[in-house]
C-alpha cells in the first residue's frame, strides 16, 4: 500500500513516449499515420487540453490511452501502469465523442450498469449513481428511455458514467460539442469542480475559448504531430504589456494622463472600451430563467 | 506494486444480465417468440387423422421443428446484433473503457444469448407439453381402446428434447458470437451463421465420407469438417417421445458434453480474436 503511494506520486497521470499509429486505408497496403511520434505528460491534477483541427489525431490517441487501440510502435501509461493492462482503466473515466449509449435503459439504469462495472456494489452504488445523476442535474430525467434523451442530456449521461466509478484521471473527448451554450457552461463548470477534487482531466475540443478558461496546459497536434505544448498562461499571455480598466473618463481627464504617461517617458497604446462577451450575455439572459 | 484486475464472474453475470434485458425490450425477439407459440399452437388445428400415437408424434415433430426453425432464426440473428449494436453505436468503447476484460466482455455476450435461447426452449417446450396432453386426453376420452398403457407421451423426454434443442442452440449462438468477434458487419456474420447451422446439420455426409476413405485430400476436408463443426443431428430427439422408452439419461449427458466442448472452444477461440480487435 505505501510503495503504491510512492508509486503514484512519481508517476504522472499520463506519459506518453513515441506513440505512433497507423490505419491501413485498405488498398495495397496503404498505410495512414494518425498519430505521428507523439510525447505527452500529463501531471496529476492538470487540466490539460488536447487541441487540433478534425483527423489530427486526438481520439485516436485517447482510444490508444484506453488501450482500445493497439499502438503501432510507442508507449502509453496512465499513473505509471501500462495502457495494455486492464488495471490501468481503474483509475480512468472517459466520455466518448459524440457518446451513444444502450437506447432500451434508462439513465439512472445506464449510470448504475457503469458503476457496478467500475467496482461499485451494495448501499454506496445506489447513493453514488443518485448523487452523480444530481451532479449533471438529470434528476428529472433519470428513469426516462435513453432514446428520448437530447444530445445535450447524452453529453451529460455519458459524463455521470465517466465520474461514478471515482476515477482519477477523466478524458473527454469534445465532451462540448453540439452542446448549447449553458450546456457547455455547466460542463465548464464541472470540469473546474473536478480540477477542484484534484482530478485530472484531459479534455479535446476545437472550441479554443472554452479552453483557453479552463486548462492550466495545451497541445496542440496536427496531422498526428505535436506543434506546440505549454502553459496556458505563458503561451497566451503577454507579461510586456498591462491593461487597466477605469470608468469612462472625460476626454480632459484622458488627455491629463496621457501627458503624466509622457512625462515619465511612458506611452499610451490603446484606448478601447471593453466588450461583453456575447456568451456571457446569452448565459445572464437564459440562466435567469432557470 | 499495483493491485491486479482478475477475471471476474460478477462483471461477466453483468454484461450478461444486461445482454438479456437488451434483447427483452426489443420487440422484434418478443415477436419471433409470438410466432414460433402460435405455430406450436396451431399444429394442434392443422390436422385431426384420430389415430392415437402418430398424430401426437406429428404434433410433437411440427413442436421441435418450430423450435428448431425459429430458434435459430432468432439465435443467430440476436447474437449478430446484440454484438454488433454495442461496435456500431459505440457502447463498446466506454465498456471496456471500464476496468473490464475482453473475454468477460465475450463470456457475457455468450451466457446473455444462452439465457434468451433457454427462455425461448423453455415457452416452446411448455406450449408443446401443454398442446399434447390436451390432444391426448381427447384421445384417450374418444378412443379409450387405443393405448394399453394409459398415455402415449413420455412427457419426461419431451423435457429432454427441449434440453437438447436449447444445447443445440448454445453451440450455434458460441459459433455465430464466434464469427461476429472478426467479422466486420453484422450481415457478414447472419449469413455466416446460418451456413454454419446448414453445415452443422449436414456434417455426418462429412463424417461419411471421412470413413469411406479416399484421396487423402478428401479424408483431410472431410475430417477437418467433421471435427471443426458440431454434429447437429446428435441434438435431436424426436424420435424417442413415445411412453415407455428409456430415459435419455446418458444420451443427453453424452451431446451435453459434446455440446460443451464446441462452446468452450468456440467462446475461447472468439476471445482470442476480440482482443486483436481495434475498436
Ligand atoms: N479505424 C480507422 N481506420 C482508418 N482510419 C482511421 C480510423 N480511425 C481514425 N482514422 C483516421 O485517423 C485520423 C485521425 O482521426 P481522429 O483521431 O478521429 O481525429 P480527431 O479526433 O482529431 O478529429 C483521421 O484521418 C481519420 O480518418
Ligand atoms: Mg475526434
Amino acid at each position: 500500500m505505501a510503495t503504491e503511494q510512492h508509486a503514484d506520486r512519481v508517476s504522472p497521470a499520463l506519459e506518453l513516449r513515441g506513440l505512433i499509429k497507423d490505419f491501413s486505408t485498405g488498398l495495397r497496403g496503404l498505410k495512414l499515420r494518425a498519430v505521428d511520434r507523439l510525447d505527452l505528460r500529463v501531471e496529476a491534477g492538470q487540466v490539460y487540453g488536447l487541441l487540433g483541427p478534425n483527423g489530427s489525431g486526438k481520439s485516436t490517441t485517447i482510444k490508444m490511452i484506453l488501450g482500445l487501440l493497439a499502438p503501432t510502435a510507442g508507449h502509453c501509461e496512465v499513473f505509471g501502469v501500462a495502457s495494455t493492462c486492464v488495471e490501468a482503466r481503474r483509475e480512468v473515466g472517459y466520455l466518448p465523442e459524440s457518446p451513444y449509449f444502450y437506447r432500451y435503459l434508462t439513465g439512472r439504469e445506464l449510470v448504475r450498469f457503469y458503476a457496478e462495472l467500475g467496482g461499485l456494489h451494495g448501499k454506496a452504488l445506489a447513493e453514488r449513481v443518485a448523487e452523480v445523476i444530481a451532479t449533471v442535474g438529470l434528476t428529472a430525467a433519470a428513469d426516462r428511455r435513453i432514446e428520448t434523451y437530447s444530445k445535450g442530456m447524452l453529453q451529460r449521461i455519458g459524463l455521470a458514467q465517466a465520474i461514478v466509478h471515482h476515477p482519477r484521471l477523466l478524458i473527454l473527448d469534445e465532451p462540448t460539442a453540439g452542446v448549447d451554450p449553458v450546456g457547455a457552461a455547466a460542463i465548464t463548470e464541472l470540469i473546474l469542480s473536478l480540477k477542484a477534487q484534484g482530478k485530472t482531466v484531459l479534455i479535446t475540443s476545437h472550441l479554443l475559448g472554452q479552453i483557453e478558461d479552463i486548462c492550466d496546459r495545451v497541445a496542440i497536434l496536427d496531422r498526428g504531430r505535436l506543434m506546440l505544448e505549454g502553459a496556458v498562461r505563458e503561451l497566451v499571455g503577454r507579461a510586456d504589456r498591462q491593461a487597466l480598466l477605469v470608468p469612462t473618463l472625460p476626454a480632459a481627464e484622458l488627455q491629463e494622463l496621457r501627458a503624466w504617461l509622457e512625462s515619465r517617458g511612458h506611452t499610451l497604446e490603446m484606448v478601447a472600451a471593453p466588450k461583453a462577451r456575447l456568451d456571457q450575455i446569452f448565459l445572464d439572459c437564459v440562466g435567469k430563467k432557470k | 506494486m499495483m493491485t491486479r484486475v482478475t477475471f471476474s464472474l460478477r462483471r461477466t453475470r453483468l454484461i450478461a444480465f444486461n445482454t438479456v434485458r437488451e434483447a427483452a425490450r426489443q420487440k422484434l425477439y418478443g415477436f419471433v417468440g409470438v410466432l414460433a407459440a402460435a405455430f406450436v399452437l396451431g399444429a394442434r388445428s392443422l390436422r385431426d387423422f384420430n389415430f392415437g400415437a402418430p398424430e401426437l408424434k406429428f404434433l410433437a415433430d411440427c413442436g421441435f421443428g418450430v423450435m428448431a426453425f425459429f430458434g435459430a432464426a432468432l439465435v443467430i440473428t440476436a447474437t449478430a446484433q446484440l454484438f454488433f449494436s454495442e461496435i456500431e453505436n459505440r457502447t463498446v468503447l466506454t465498456l471496456l473503457a471500464k476496468p473490464v476484460w475482453r473475454a468477460e466482455f465475450i463470456l457475457g455476450k455468450f451466457i446473455g444469448l444462452a439465457f434468451v435461447a433457454g427462455v425461448f426452449c423453455t415457452v416452446v417446450t411448455l406450449l408443446l407439453i401443454q398442446v399434447l396432453a390436451s390432444r391426448e386426453a381427447q384421445l384417450l376420452r374418444d378412443f379409450p381402446e387405443a393405448s394399453g398403457l394409459g398415455a402415449f407421451v413420455s412427457y419426461s423426454n419431451v423435457i429432454f428434447a427441449g434440453v437438447l434443442q436449447w444445447l443445440k442452440l448454445a453451440v450455434l449462438a458460441a459459433f455465430t458470437l464466434l464469427v461476429a468477434s472478426f467479422a466486420q458487419t453484422q450481415l457478414f456474420t447472419v449469413v455466416t451463421g446460418f451456413f454454419i447451422l446448414v453445415i452443422g446439420h449436414l456434417q455426418y455426409l462429412a463424417q461419411d465420407a471421412y470413413a469411406r476413405g479416399g484421396s487423402w485430400l478428401g479424408r483431410g476436408m472431410s475430417g477437418l469438417i467433421a471435427t471443426a463443426f458440431p454434429n447437429f443431428q446428435l441434438f435431436a430427439l424426436a424420435d424417442g417421445l413415445n411412453v415407455g422408452e428409456a430415459l435419455p439419461w446418458w444420451h443427453v449427458a453424452r451431446v451435453a458434453l459434446y455440446a460443451l466442448g464446441y462452446i468452450g472452444v468456440a467462446c475461447g477461440l472468439a476471445v482470442v480474436s476480440f482482443r486483436q480487435r481495434e475498436i
